[in-house]
């Protein structure tokens, strides 16, 4: 093993531990919640619709937080993942009903636009899900009851990308937010939009580039998309 | 207190219609919006007794929102009850000169603790 004079070892070091300090200001939201929730559910025990919505809620909470911790730990052993020919819309289908309920607690909606033409790219079907799912729950913060958030696909650069997109039309974000999505300290992901995971864009970075892929973003004046380019396959499939 | 009017300022709107809950319960009436921009306007409209906001916000932060707020002689005099995450992190010296009177923190606090902080600053 080469000797890097102790420097990588620190920069390593400074990214876990920034990692590490993000991670905790992240997981203390949900759980501050989900404490919340519960302290208010047992003074209203009497109050039986308040507390199945406040079981819900507490429910759905705890389902996102599990979703961060499991990613994390995914994030930082990344290795073993197989690349394959993948359907990007039925993933995209499948984010969006494993979402549904979390977006109708909140009286919003998730919806993935027909596509007739099937694309097929290269990815893991499990990196490339938990990719979505984050840009999704990032998205859904932000998101209007007018509009549904939209997960949806277009072939790019001659068709040999395909970029899956995940569009919400809340607020918009600071314009150093590419800079910030690119950056190797995943504290510099928490301020674009507080109420988002920071986390969860970083983590959505890592599995990006697992797969050979790029995160990205567009900045509208009623909202936001970001979305992952992955190669296309070029294989033929049953999928 | 009928009239008593407590504006809220809360992104995470699960915990921000906990805290209207609870303040509708004490017998005040409560306004819930989620960033610091839609909280200007409120107050510039309304007539708030108390506001109740995060620091960590969509858009403009809480700071900002603070410092608007002393900019105008009438909305400085409207006391200021943070609850956050980061309590551990911040300085009630500090944060007074901005109208801040009380720092909850919500990973300690419970639910009684939030009409209390009202009562005491009202």
């Amino acid at each position: 093993m080469d000797y890097d004079g102790g420097s990588g070892q620190a920069a390593r070091y400074g990214r876990d531990l920034d990692l590490s300090m993000v991670a905790s200001h992240e997981l203390k939201e949900p759980l501050a919640l989900i404490r919340q929730l519960a302290l208010e559910s047992r003074g209203n025990l009497t109050d039986v619709e308040l507390t199945e919505r406040l079981l819900t809620q507490i429910e759905l909470t705890a389902e996102r937080g599990l979703r961060l911790t499991t990613d994390l730990t995914r994030a930082e052993s990344l290795e073993g993942f197989i690349a394959e020919p993948i359907n990007p819309v039925q993933i995209c289908e499948d984010v969006a009903h494993e979402l549904t309920p979390l977006f109708k607690a909140h009286n919003l909606a998730i919806e993935v636009p027909l596509r007739r033409r099937k694309m097929t790219a290269v990815g893991n079907r499990t990196l490339l899900k938990q990719v979505l799912i984050n840009l999704a729950d990032n998205a859904l913060h932000y998101a209007s009851a007018d509009t549904p958030v939209r997960l949806s696909s277009v072939s790019k650069e001659s068709g040999k990308l395909i970029r899956i997109s995940v569009r919400d039309y809340g607020p918009s974000v600071p314009a150093n937010t590419l800079q910030r999505l690119e950056s190797e300290s995943p504290s510099l992901f928490l301020p674009t939009r507080p109420q988002s995971s920071g986390l969860g864009l970083y983590i959505a970075r890592r599995f990006a580039e697992a797969m050979h892929g790029r995160l990205g973003l567009h900045r509208h004046h009623d909202g936001v998309t970001f979305y992952i380019e992955l190669p296309v396959s070029t294989q033929l499939t049953l999928l | 207190m009928n009239d008593f009017l407590v504006l809220i300022i809360e992104d995470n709107f699960w915990l921000g219609e906990h805290y209207v809950r609870l303040i509708e319960q004490a017998g005040w009436k409560a306004v819930l919006c989620d960033n610091a921009l839609d909280g200007i306007d409120r107050l510039d409209d309304l007539s708030v007794d108390v506001v109740v906001m995060d620091i960590f916000l969509a858009g403009p932060n809480g700071i900002a929102l603070l410092h608007e707020m002393q900019s105008h002689a009438d909305l400085n005099l409207i006391p200021v009850i943070l609850v956050t995450n980061a309590a551990d992190r911040l300085d009630l010296g500090n944060l007074s000169p901005y109208g801040v009177r009380e720092v909850l923190d919500k990973v300690k606090m419970v639910p009684e603790d939030l009409v209390a902080a009202i009562q005491r600053v009202a």
